[in-house]
């Protein structure tokens, strides 16, 4: 009469934590994983999650589109001069590209699966972050002289 | 005929000592090899898992890494646990991480520098069975999960085979060929961190080997079933997986077809 719980190996959640674990990231809680990933019986198959085409292959295409675009024109500054539009284009693709890079980043290492709602905290605050940050290129597009593209010539001529 | 097998022995007579797996060869000098193996056994599990040193005399031992853990296990120990089946290279059993790099047992020779250890784990990032022994449970339900078998609607008139023309059977070549040894998903970090969700290089490649056989027709439902954040776009184009196939095959290369097929789908 063996259960999964008394197996001496396999016991190894109730071990004491270790204390070189820092205390902010001891205490976040995983949500537990089926032992072997197995959902249902081994003889299922895995039932991926519900299609979605914007987190599909809408969303995928759109990165390399933006990704083709930002060549052309973080060119054009360096070869020819440019405009408010061409500088403002270029800030909100950076500003995109960063968005779903950093996006893939969560989904790789924060995924819903184990984390939960920690996962949407992480959306949220890199949702939150991207909004702070186009509010500021908004400013600085409006205000400063020669926009993004002006503020790097100056810091590289500085 | 008689003549080509004639010459066939010849050359590899002219050429150096080529060993048969299980032939061996005498020489005065021992060639001692050291072996440093993954050991883990379930039932002992407070046990932790060790690297446990075998030594084999190179002379005495065939010239592939199967040979050497074959002959560990008939002459050492014979508790250490792995599979092994074909010895060539087509079933796939012996896939596990020989110097850092996955591959098939059995493919994999066996480094003749005796000064250098090699050290053998099972597949990286999978629930270990036992010593060599990776758990592929998970692996083949994300298999099943692809419908590995030809679906169509209508089928053919006179009711004998499905056919397919030279060209279009060309298209299968370099995909067909996977033995799903799991030798590539396990060489591929966002399988390590997702393999719950993202469906890895070799099923993917075998999910793209079905989606452009020109006798299925069911390639909605197979795209359909991609249309994810996570079952294929979590490969981030690492490539390990081409470089770890023992069967030199691209995963990476059908994973970023299927990709183009969803995006103008």
């Amino acid at each position: 009469m063996l259960s999964l719980t008394s197996r001496v190996g396999l016991a190894r959640t109730s071990l004491p934590i270790r204390s070189s674990i820092p205390l902010l990231i001891r205490g976040i809680k995983t949500i537990p994983q089926p032992p072997g990933y197995i959902v249902g019986t081994v003889n299922d198959a895995y039932v991926p999650p519900k299609a979605h085409k914007l987190e599909g292959s809408y969303h995928w295409t759109s990165e390399r589109l933006v990704a083709l675009g930002l060549a052309p024109l973080t060119l054009a500054p360096l070869l020819g001069g440019t405009s408010t539009l061409l500088d403002s284009t270029l800030s909100v693709l950076v500003l995109y590209h960063s968005y779903t890079g950093f996006q893939s980043c969560i989904i790789d290492y924060i995924p819903k699966r184990v984390y939960g709602s920690l996962h949407n905290y992480a959306m949220y605050l890199l949702t939150f972050g991207t909004g702070v940050a186009g509010y500021g290129l908004y400013k600085i597009e409006t205000s400063e002289e020669g926009g993004v593209s002006g503020i790097v010539k100056k810091i590289y001529t500085a | 005929m008689f003549r080509s097998i004639l010459r066939q022995s010849r050359a590899f007579n002219g050429t150096t000592t080529r060993n048969l797996a299980t032939a061996t060869t005498t020489s005065v000098t021992p060639r001692i090899k050291t072996f440093k193996i993954y050991r883990w056994n379930p039932d002992t599990p407070e046990v932790e898992p060790k690297m446990q040193s075998y030594d084999i005399d190179l002379n005495h031992c065939g010239p592939m890494v199967l040979d050497a853990i074959l002959k560990i296990k008939n002459e050492q120990d014979s508790t250490l646990t792995f599979r092994r089946s074909c010895r060539e290279g087509i079933c796939g059993s012996c896939a596990m991480n020989i110097g850092g790099r996955n591959t098939l047992a059995c493919l994999c020779r066996i480094e003749t520098d005796t000064a250098k250890e090699t050290k053998i784990y099972p597949l990286p990032h999978m629930f270990v069975v036992r010593d060599l022994v990776p758990d592929l449970t998970h692996f083949y339900k994300q298999y099943k999960s692809i419908q590995p078998y030809l679906q169509t609607e209508n089928h053919p008139a006179d009711g004998r085979e499905n056919l397919q023309s030279i060209e279009d059977r060309a298209k299968l070549d370099g995909l067909y060929e996977c033995i799903l040894c799991a030798c590539c998903s396990t060489s591929c970090p966002s399988y390590w961190w997702n393999q719950q969700e993202y469906l890895g290089p070799a099923v993917l490649m075998q999910a793209y080997r079905w989606l452009i056989d020109s006798r299925d027709q069911a390639s909605r439902v197979r795209k359909e079933m991609l249309q994810n954040s996570m079952s294929l776009y979590r490969c981030h184009t690492i490539m390990n997986c081409a470089r770890t196939c023992p069967k030199g095959l691209n995963p990476g290369k059908a994973i970023a077809e299927i990709k183009k097929q969803l995006a103008f789908d």
